[in-house]
């Protein structure tokens, strides 16, 4: 008996071996992944009525989502001082002008040590209108992205495809995704500290 | 005569369709009642406005589950359930029942890697959804954890400090929509459900509060109304739903519907819409053009507890 047991022992795991094994095919059925690749005709953007363009000022962007094109949030109209020609002007500045026209305010914290970026290495110092890049292409501010995406191409890749970054309002409609510089300050990128919105109660 | 004939079966046909229910029977029983004691009423003391409300209420409370109802049936309901917001709380509110859309089947995405524990979400959620302020009933809870866990049980739920902290990261717990969910096997009365759209709803009348589906669901998804839920009536949000943010009252469940008064309409969630940090994407599951397909076939996903099989439809994401 104790031969038995020991030799065929393994018949009784038998039928719980094709429990196991039907169990996920039991579950599989309809299954979200199973859908999820069954799914391949691209979703009609405009079934859903109520999603409309935005009311907002956007631009067409100047790369391809998924083969198609998309809107970003333009950034010229955020600028109160834009355009910057205005006072970039050949004309040497007066010297009691000094504390309206200068920068002051900007507080430069991107990049550290000795990758430290100073205005320059962004902003076109021939046409103060434009930004620039490290080939020396003219770089409008709408399309800062472009910039941003030279050293930060990880990033850039994900917000192309909708990991990083975030539509505005409409998950469905015209595709509208905030620019960089809608959610980071451009000079000093990174997320500040501070108070939570709200708290929570404890558990118990 | 031939004509006769021919008219005959339908006839019967006819009949029994027409068979009287009992819940029918007693709608028009209860309306006949209402109507009766409304005329009594106004007789007396009663106003008008008094007996319309009582009169409502009495349909309302007759009226089917909401799966069971024809559209034009839920329409009245709706019609009624505005009405009644204006006599009871004298709050005009519109009531959605938008239906499901074709080819749609939402999913979550939340970036762990992002998201800083700013909370706005949360916040956001709460004016949404009407949610109580004297219980203070969230539907999402982020946790503070230490790098290397993913088990929000081990983490703090209850942070209140300057947020990111140095060395920690959150995330964020919330109904995962699963397509195999605990819950609604759980309910007795049917009174919770999956729609074709994945969203897992609840018929706020026809839930008896027995919590069964509390107690059923592994993530603490859903939430109870141990008292009549109170927000102050210039805070109400009036662009309601059916199945969404109306108004809760006493002894029902309640949970993220993934503010289907929003999503159908094309919108994002409040909480994907108020993220200051982009953590949390939403899309479109069948799309395979979608953010969230993006973030499936391109990111390291983790779905929680996906040992128990109940195929949620929420990932979390890093980057």
């Amino acid at each position: 008996m104790r031969i038995l047991t020991s030799r065929f022992g393994f018949l009784f795991l038998l039928p719980a071996a094709v429990f196991l094994a039907c169990q996920p095919a039991m579950a599989g059925h309809g299954s979200v992944l199973e859908r999820i690749h069954a799914a391949e005709q691209p979703f009609d953007k405009l079934q859903i009525g109520s999603a409309y363009q935005l009311p907002v000022n956007t631009v067409l962007a100047k790369e391809t989502y998924q083969g198609g094109v998309f809107r970003v949030l333009g950034r010229k109209h955020a600028i109160s001082r834009y355009r910057c020609s205005v006072c970039h002007t050949k004309q040497t500045p007066q010297v009691r002008d000094g504390a309206l026209i200068t920068h002051g305010y900007v507080n430069i914290r991107h990049g550290e040590g000795e990758n430290a970026l100073a205005c320059i290495e962004c902003h076109n110092r021939q046409d103060r209108d434009f930004l620039i890049d490290m080939e020396g292409q003219k770089i409008d501010f709408d399309h800062s992205y472009k910039l941003c995406g030279q050293c930060h191409f990880r990033p850039k890749r994900d917000w192309l495809g909708g990991a990083h970054g975030k539509r505005v309002t409409y998950w469905a409609g015209e595709r509208v995704v905030m620019n960089c510089t809608s959610c980071h300050d451009p000079h000093s990128p990174a997320f500040k500290t501070k108070m939570p919105e709200t708290y929570s109660l404890p558990l118990d | 005569m031939d004509h006769e004939k021919k008219n005959a079966p339908l006839k019967t046909a006819g009949f029994l369709d027409n068979r009287c229910t009992r819940r029918s029977f007693l709608k028009g029983v209860s309306i006949a009642a209402a109507a009766g004691s409304a005329s009594l009423v106004t007789g007396g003391c009663g106003s008008v406005a008094s007996s319309e409300e009582a009169k409502l209420k009495w349909q309302e409370f007759f009226k089917k589950n909401y799966r069971l109802m024809t559209q034009e049936e839920k329409d009245a309901t709706v019609t009624r359930l505005e009405r009644l917001s204006k006599l009871q709380r004298g709050l005009d509110i519109q009531m959605s029942n938008q239906e499901p859309h074709n080819n749609v089947l939402f999913g979550y995405a939340f970036n762990i890697t992002r998201c800083k524990g700013y909370m706005d979400c949360v916040e956001a959620c709460v004016q949404e959804n009407n949610l109580d302020r004297q219980s203070k009933t969230q539907y999402i809870r982020l946790f503070e954890l230490d790098p290397g866990q993913l088990d929000p049980t081990s983490g703090d739920g209850k942070y209140f400090h300057e947020v990111p902290v140095k060395d920690k990261f959150y995330m964020g717990v919330q109904c995962y929509h699963c397509e195999n969910a605990p819950c609604i096997k759980a309910c007795p009365t049917k009174a919770t459900w999956r729609e074709p759209d994945g969203i897992v709803v609840v018929d706020y009348d026809w839930c008896i509060g027995c919590r069964y589906c509390l107690a059923a669901c592994p993530y603490w998804g859903r939430r109870f109304n141990w008292g009549n839920p109170v927000v102050p009536k210039e805070e109400i949000n009036t662009k309601q739903h059916y199945l969404g943010n109306r108004m809760r009252w006493k002894g029902v469940m309640e949970k993220c519907t993934f503010c289907v008064q929003r999503t159908r309409q094309g919108k994002l969630p409040a909480c994907a819409d108020a993220c200051p940090t982009g953590s949390r994407v939403f899309g479109n599951l069948l799309d395979p053009d979608s953010e969230i397909r993006f973030v499936l076939k391109n990111k390291k996903v983790f779905r929680f507890k996906e040992e128990l099989n109940t195929d949620p439809k929420f990932w979390y994401f890093m980057d």
